[in-house]
């Protein structure tokens, strides 16, 4: 079709302004593509390393333990659950966790910590807590009064491998207990929270310090479902909620981790901001380029008017123009973004040179390495709205066409 | 009024409005017929462009009549008098007439392109228009690969293709030197002649003046005179 035609010379009538305004459009989309996924890939990584340490995607609770935790407040018959629920698709594993408050005592001092009984095996294989052991071992099935602490813990608290730490804490009865702990490894994740606060203990024993049901009707404090795809989170947990007695209640990580949560969502807002920057520095100069191209072609307009050429004709090649300018600009925005980003995704980028000191975020130690996420939502989704966008300014300019006052013009 | 193909009865137009009004044209009364080649000369600022924009409704008057082919301009709405200059009118401007991104061919076919003319009749006809202004083998050049006098040709060609009532053209020899001008009236001549096209043209320049068939000569927004372009030189003193 001519009007085509016409639009598609008219944009490259002025080479160097469009070739300026695509890359613009180009960078700041790319930027914007690469920002964006790599927020969504430090979430995913944070999200995911955190629930696999602590209680998975999802967990099973005592219905009141939300609103007061409190160490009797259980979830009884744990592994016949388990076995339930880990037949329920999408289920990579399930953790058994008792979890307390106590003080970690030495010769040295006492601090309050987080006692966390923990099956040394489903926790090799899911947890990235398992593998930060600098010194010494991680837990095994058999040990009894085994524990591994933080190296901010065995700071304090003047310990080493084989040294002996005593836990003392209430049982479920409410009466004070103490017991003594040698210690088999010490971990480092990187979060303070973490490595001074974090004690784990064999599950057994932790059951028998705080006087927990044991063995086929175990008792526990969560029972902990680590998925293998984040994303089926809605189906395992409609699974689960049909598996469960009166009392139990399944959570989602958000409502267990609520400081991570609000962190995220924190985050999230902040980085709106920063994309809606990036989309008004796309827009602005879409939108200037749209106009200026319009105001200086009056005296073109207004001859083709003279002609008797409609002011819908003329407004839909300015419509056109746009579009061939977003598309072009989206086209290759997206494409140089998503491939940046790629590639990244593939090798990860080490974060360690720009900061030694290590960052966690809500108590949760951050990989170093990151890996951006990119997904084709964000694509499809960045690139129609620049494209609408672009669209819906266009129409500015094509509203100045009815202003040209064409005897003057051609005067 | 059998044979005339603009009326004009008692056209004012004024421009601005309380103390700065400028009355650029003052009560014209005119008939253009078919077959007219009438040229419209006068000092600059004596209202030539005023009027031909009157005729083809690109300004309204202040006041009077103003009728082309028939139909009462003053009665049509924008976009019927933008309908009508496509069907009746064709242009030609003093300058940048032609659409840099079209080649000559695409700009003398643009017209007949937009009142539905299919490719093939287009084709036979542009080509055949374009040979007879003197630009066969140029089809696909664009206007800045073409001369001054080219482009206007190229103007020319468009106007008349799609043979328009009239073709109204705004000092269209003003960029063009005085052999390029002679040889672009050569041409209005020859379609006049042959093709009956009908001509109104505004001018400074005294040599294009002599070879109209029709001099209206405007003084301040009138017509001073109306008549044999032979006998001119009597009459004006004041012309550039
Ligand atoms: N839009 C306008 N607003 C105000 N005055 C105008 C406007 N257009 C034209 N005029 C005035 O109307 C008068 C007639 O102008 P016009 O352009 O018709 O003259 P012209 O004979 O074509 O002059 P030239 O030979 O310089 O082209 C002039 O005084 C001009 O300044
Ligand atoms: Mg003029």
């Amino acid at each position: 079709m001519a009007l085509v035609k016409i639009a598609w010379r008219s944009i490259w009538r002025n080479r160097r302004r469009t070739l300026i305004t695509l890359s613009s459009i180009v960078l700041c989309l790319a930027i914007a593509v690469f920002f964006i996924a790599a927020q969504h890939g430090v979430y995913d990584r944070l999200v995911d390393e955190a629930v696999r340490m602590q209680s998975g995607h999802l967990c099973v609770e005592h219905a009141e333990y939300i609103e007061a935790p409190a160490i009797d407040l259980v979830v009884r018959d744990v592994s016949a659950l388990r076995k339930r629920i880990e037949r329920i698709h999408g289920v990579e594993s399930t953790k058994a966790l008792v979890i307390g408050q106590g003080v970690a005592k030495s010769a040295s001092g006492s601090v309050g910590v987080a006692v966390l009984g923990v099956e040394p095996e489903v926790e090799m294989r899911s947890s990235p807590l398992a593998r930060k052991i600098v010194r010494g071992s991680y837990l095994a099935e058999e040990d009894g009064a085994s524990a591994v602490v933080g190296a901010e813990l065995v700071k304090k608290l003047k310990l080493d491998i084989g040294k002996k730490l005593v836990i003392s804490s209430n049982d479920m009865g409410g009466d004070l207990v103490e017991e003594q702990l040698r210690v088999k490894g010490i971990f480092e994740t990187g979060s303070t929270e973490v490595d001074a606060y974090v004690i784990q203990i064999p599950l057994g024993f932790a059951r028998k310090l705080y006087g927990m049901g044991d063995g086929l009707s175990g008792e526990a404090t969560r029972l902990g479902i680590v998925l293998a795809d984040a994303d089926e989170r809605g189906e395992v947990m409609d699974g689960v909620a049909g598996l469960l007695a009166g009392e139990q209640a399944v959570r989602t990580w958000e409502e267990v981790m609520p400081d991570l949560a609000a962190f995220i969502e924190m985050d999230v807002v902040s980085n709106y901001i920063f994309q809606g920057i990036i989309l008004f520095l796309i827009l602005f100069t879409i939108f200037n380029t749209l106009l200026m191209s319009v105001l200086e072609r009056k005296r073109e307009f207004a001859v083709l008017l003279a002609l008797g050429t409609s002011n819908g004709r003329i407004k839909i090649q300015i419509l056109l123009e746009s579009a061939f300018i977003a598309l072009l600009g989206v086209a290759f925005g997206l494409l140089v973004g998503g491939l940046v980003t790629g590639y990244f995704q593939a090798e990860g980028i080490d974060l360690s040179s720009l900061m030694e000191e290590g960052m966690s975020i809500s108590g949760f130690a951050m990989d170093m390495v990151m890996y951006p996420a990119l997904t084709a939502e964000l694509l499809a989704v960045l690139g129609a709205v620049v494209f609408a966008a672009t669209l819906l300014m266009s129409l500015y300019p094509m509203g100045q066409i009815k202003r040209i006052p064409v005897a003057d013009v051609l005067r | 009024m059998g044979d005339s193909i603009v009326w004009l009865r008692a056209v004012t137009k004024d421009y601005g409005q309380g103390d700065v009004v400028v009355r650029a044209l003052r009560g014209i009364d005119l008939t253009l017929d078919r077959g007219d080649f009438a040229a419209v000369a006068g000092p600059s600022g004596s209202g030539k462009s005023t009027l031909l924009n009157v005729m083809s409704g690109l300004d309204r008057p202040s006041s009077g009549e103003v009728s082309l082919d028939g139909r009462d301009l003053t009665r049509l709405s924008r976009s019927e008098l933008s309908r009508l200059r496509l069907t009746r009118i064709g242009f030609v401007f003093q300058a940048y007439n032609l659409l840099p991104v079209l080649t000559a061919y695409e700009n003398a076919e643009y017209v007949l392109m937009m009142q539905g003319v299919p490719a093939s009749a287009r084709r036979e006809r542009v080509m055949g228009l374009l040979e007879l202004v003197g630009l066969g083998g140029m089809e696909d050049r664009f206007p800045r690969e073409l001369s001054g006098g080219q482009q206007q040709r190229v103007a020319i060609a468009r106007a008349i293709a799609s043979e328009p009532a009239l073709i109204l053209a705004d000092e269209p020899t003003a960029n063009v030197d005085s052999k390029t001008a002679a040889a672009l009236l050569d041409l209005m001549q020859q379609l006049n002649e042959e093709k009956g096209v009908t001509f109104l043209f505004s001018t400074h320049d005294r040599k294009v003046m002599a070879r109209a068939g029709r001099l209206i000569r405007l003084v301040d927004g009138r017509i001073a005179y109306d008549g044999e372009a032979g006998s001119l030189e009597a009459l004006d003193a004041d012309e550039g």
